[in-house]
């Protein structure tokens, strides 16, 4: 077949010992910067874009593409080890792994990321494989109406994954999407909620929010936490690798992940946040093991780290095939293509068939690299828990500065942080997951935009939405899962009135995670 | 309304600079100015033509004349918060940046208050050279001429895409609209990729971009550019045809020049200049801007400065008729 042909021929490419090399060195380098937070794999492409002017444009493309996927990785690190997502699609997974660490099972945690990293890669690889004509021509029946209806599938997705109900989950979202109206407005290029601070101009960066939400909320709930005398946790090795029946718990959700994330990978800009969000609901709804969700369930780590990874690979068909970014990390993909004259587009495949197989190939080969480099590491990242925390929370401060001052050079980025410190930290008092608040935040912007384009284009019209097919299939899934969130949010609260006596012991205690 | 940009004004310059060049300064030997590494900021994130003629600059001032130099991308703000970092930089020749319409021309009008001049706190110190956007329709269309665009624009309404609100082809876009005096539905995108992405998929009728970067899907039949915003015919793709000769004079082109801090010492700006224009005249470098699209001129260091200067306002009515004059 056509297709094993040219992956033998990219294997043989990726097998050489010079883009082998320069593999490993971009998913070293990917995963290490993508472990310190603030810094993701935007930070590290940049880093490593000029290095990539010197080598053939099959080894330059195989390198970043080891450093993006790499980060995504080091990313799940930091967010199950300190409750700081590198990215946006990570931060699903703070809200199983990290309760995990506390638990004293960051090994089983970090372990099962590793594993279901690897399956969602090569599921996403084998998707790229087989199917990216055919997902290129996907993307392309996506217009304007369709995008804002898969995004607001993923904003209730989003909510939906909220451990206080429902309603707890579109208020965060909610807050999200009306954080993300500040700074210029797209359409108009008018000015909206910048308070007359220039820097508010382009809005509030992500890396701010993120950090602030989840790294200094995170840092001050533990101060509170330490006093009370939570000191460091021994490392318990029986509880390093996961067992059985963790095992076979995460062999459904690391499929599930994959297929999901593969299928939102190919929408450019949604792509590995809508994946892991999506994934994560849809595996709360059919896991059998519901009531462990958001309290370190593996399933709960397996299923968006296999998403996203699956969807960060299949992430590469609209930006190789269409030429379409879908991040800024994939638009300096494109620029390192261009430098070396070559400009992504439906002809990637014909005029540059080495390079585009060499990159297939190379998933598998960083994929199986990341794994034997990371598996032997899980040791050392969980005795990182063990450093005191005197001495690792003013470290992590201090890296959460450097990251954040890197975005813009800007003083003022610091100090927006802090501010959105506190307020995770208030979010934590009163159980609010942020998560939700970081994916509304980060789609916010892409659906507004879609929303206009397609009314502008129907000339005002919002039937638009309902009359095309993809897009009044979507708007009905999410309102049947927005129905059904409701119906049971309506039911437990009901439920927990009757029993609130009982209950009320239990929750004081799980406030401070 | 005759709208005459960039190019007619650049021609005479040019001309003039052939015979006034060795007169004007004192010619510098082309080499490296600094021990320190020199810092190219960008105003944009790392990937668009801005960025990619940094790197091509930083890679060649190294490896051909020996100084060092980091690309520095610095996004935000329509280009502004660039060109107020640069301002601020010590005028030493250390710190340069890609200077381009964002700051300097669009946003002056754009933006009731800058935190900088526009020509006093700069020295704008060598022209690289400008491409120009052009309109692409569908093959299927039947459009071929600007003529023909503007019976379709009047008998139904027609959409174009963008990159975005004030951007080069959103201007373009106003700038026919008004030259023309047809209407036709705006829809801006982030990015002229998105807005390709829709013109492909059958959103868009339309779409402003860049003409030189979209010569595959000219090639491929997928679309059709009827007309370039230049003064001339773009070396790379003669077969497109312009805007003016076919009798609109509508010319607007995206420039790109090496900026620094206002007072940099002149023997130390000349010696930049020299080197830059050496860099643009390696073969390489002449093949890499020629598939960027980019035209390049050898403009004096003051011949540069007046052209900014000029642009300015010969931008400033394109703006306001865009809509897009700041709040």
């Amino acid at each position: 077949m056509e297709i094993f042909a040219n992956f033998s021929a990219g294997l043989l490419t990726v097998l050489q010992p010079q883009t082998l090399l320069y593999c490993f060195i971009g998913v070293f380098l990917g995963t290490f910067i993508g472990v310190l937070p603030g810094i993701g794999s935007m930070a590290a492409i940049a880093m490593i874009l000029p290095l990539s002017f010197y080598l053939e444009p099959t080894v330059a493309i195989v390198m970043i593409a080891g450093v993006y996927y790499g980060a995504e990785y080091g990313g799940s690190i930091a967010s199950i080890l300190m409750n700081i997502p590198g990215t946006p699609s990570s931060s699903i997974t703070c809200i199983d792994g990290y309760p995990m660490a506390r638990q004293g099972r960051a090994g089983v945690a970090l372990f099962i990321t590793s594993i279901a990293s690897f399956g969602g890669g090569i599921i996403g690889m084998v998707v790229m494989a087989v199917l990216s004509p055919g997902l290129a021509k996907l993307a392309l029946q996506f217009g304007p109406a369709e995008y804002f209806s898969v995004i607001f599938l993923g904003l209730i997705a989003a909510s939906a994954v909220s451990n206080g109900g429902a309603l707890r989950g579109i208020a965060m979202v909610m807050a999200g999407l009306m954080l993300s109206t500040v700074g210029i407005d797209l359409t108009t290029g008018d000015l909206r909620f910048t308070l007359g601070v220039p820097e508010l101009r382009d809005g509030v960066h992500l890396v701010i929010v993120a950090m602030g939400l989840f790294g200094v909320g995170e840092l001050i709930a533990s101060i509170k936490a330490n006093q009370s005398g939570r000191g460091r946790q021994e490392i318990d090795y029986t509880k390093f690798y996961p067992n059985r029946r963790e095992w076979r718990a995460s062999f459904g959700p690391i499929w599930r992940g994959g297929l999901i994330g593969s299928f939102f990978g190919a929408l450019p800009g949604t792509g590995q946040t809508v994946a892991s969000a999506v994934g994560y609901a849809v595996e709360k709804k059919v896991s059998k093991n519901k009531d462990q969700f958001g309290k370190g369930a593996v399933e709960g780590v397996a299923v968006p780290e296999s998403a996203n990874n699956s969807a960060t690979q299949t992430a590469f068909i609209p930006t190789l095939t269409l030429g379409v970014p879908g991040s800024a990390s994939m638009a300096m993909v494109i620029g390192a293509l261009m430098i070396h004259g070559i400009t992504p587009g439906p002809r990637i495949l014909t005029e540059h068939t080495e390079l585009f197989w060499g990159l297939v190939a190379s998933f598998l080969v960083g994929n199986i690299m990341l794994l034997v480099l990371n598996i032997p590491l899980i040791g050392m990242w969980v005795r990182l828990l063990q450093i005191p925390y005197k001495l690792m929370y003013p470290a992590i401060i201090v890296l959460i500065c450097i990251g954040v001052y890197s975005l813009n050079n800007n003083v003022f980025d610091i100090w927006m942080t802090l501010l959105f410190g506190i307020a995770g930290y208030l979010m934590r008092l009163y159980r609010f997951e942020p998560a939700p608040l970081l994916i509304g935040f980060v789609l916010g912007p892409m659906m507004e935009e879609q929303l206009r384009r397609a009314l502008l284009l129907s000339r005002g019209d919002a039937m638009v939405f309902l009359e095309r097919p993809i897009s009044g299939g979507l708007l009905t899934v999410s309102a049947l899962i927005l129905a059904y969130g409701l119906w049971t949010t309506l039911r437990n609260s009901r439920r927990t009135k009757t029993t609130q006596t009982h209950n009320k012991t239990s929750s004081n205690t799980g406030a401070s995670s | 309304m005759t709208l005459s940009l960039t190019r007619r004004a650049l021609m005479a310059l040019t001309s003039a600079a052939v015979f006034a060049l060795p007169a004007g300064h004192a010619m510098a030997e082309p080499g490296a100015w600094s021990d320190e590494p020199v810092r190219i900021v960008v105003t944009f994130p790392p990937g668009g033509t801005s960025d990619l003629v940094a790197r091509l600059l930083a890679k060649h001032l190294d490896e051909n004349f020996g100084q060092k130099a980091v690309v520095d991308n610095r996004p935000g703000a329509a280009g502004t918060v660039a060109a107020d970092f640069v301002a601020d930089q010590d005028a030493d020749g250390t710190t340069l940046m890609i200077a381009n319409n964002a700051p300097f021309t669009i946003a002056p009008t754009q933006f009731e208050e800058l935190p900088y001049a526009p020509m006093n706190d700069f020295t704008h110190v060598a022209y690289i050279g400008a491409s120009a956007p052009g309109l692409f329709v569908k093959p299927d269309s039947g459009i071929t001429t600007v003529s023909e665009f503007v019976e379709a624009a009047k008998a139904n309404s027609i959409s174009y895409g963008s990159s975005g609100v004030g951007s080069i082809s959103h201007i373009l876009g106003e700038a026919v609209d008004a030259s023309l005096h047809v209407e036709t539905l705006h829809i801006p995108y982030q990015g002229s990729a998105p807005a390709i992405q829709d013109f492909r998929a059958g959103v868009l009728d339309t779409f402003y971009d860049m003409v030189a970067q979209n010569s595959d899907m000219i090639e491929d039949g997928e679309a059709v550019a009827i007309a370039i915003a230049a003064s001339a015919r773009f070396p790379g793709m003669p077969e497109v045809p312009t805007f003016k000769e076919q009798g609109f004079d509508i010319v607007i082109e995206n420039w790109v020049g090496l900026t620094g801090p206002a007072g940099i010492d002149p023997e130390i700006a000349a010696k930049i200049h020299e080197t830059t224009l050496a860099v643009l005249a390696l073969p390489e470098v002449a093949t890499t801007l020629n598939d960027l699209g980019i035209t390049h001129q050898p403009l004096s260091t003051e011949e540069f400065t007046g052209f900014v200067e000029t642009q300015i306002d010969v931008w400033k009515p394109l703006i306001t008729a865009a809509g897009v004059k700041g709040k």
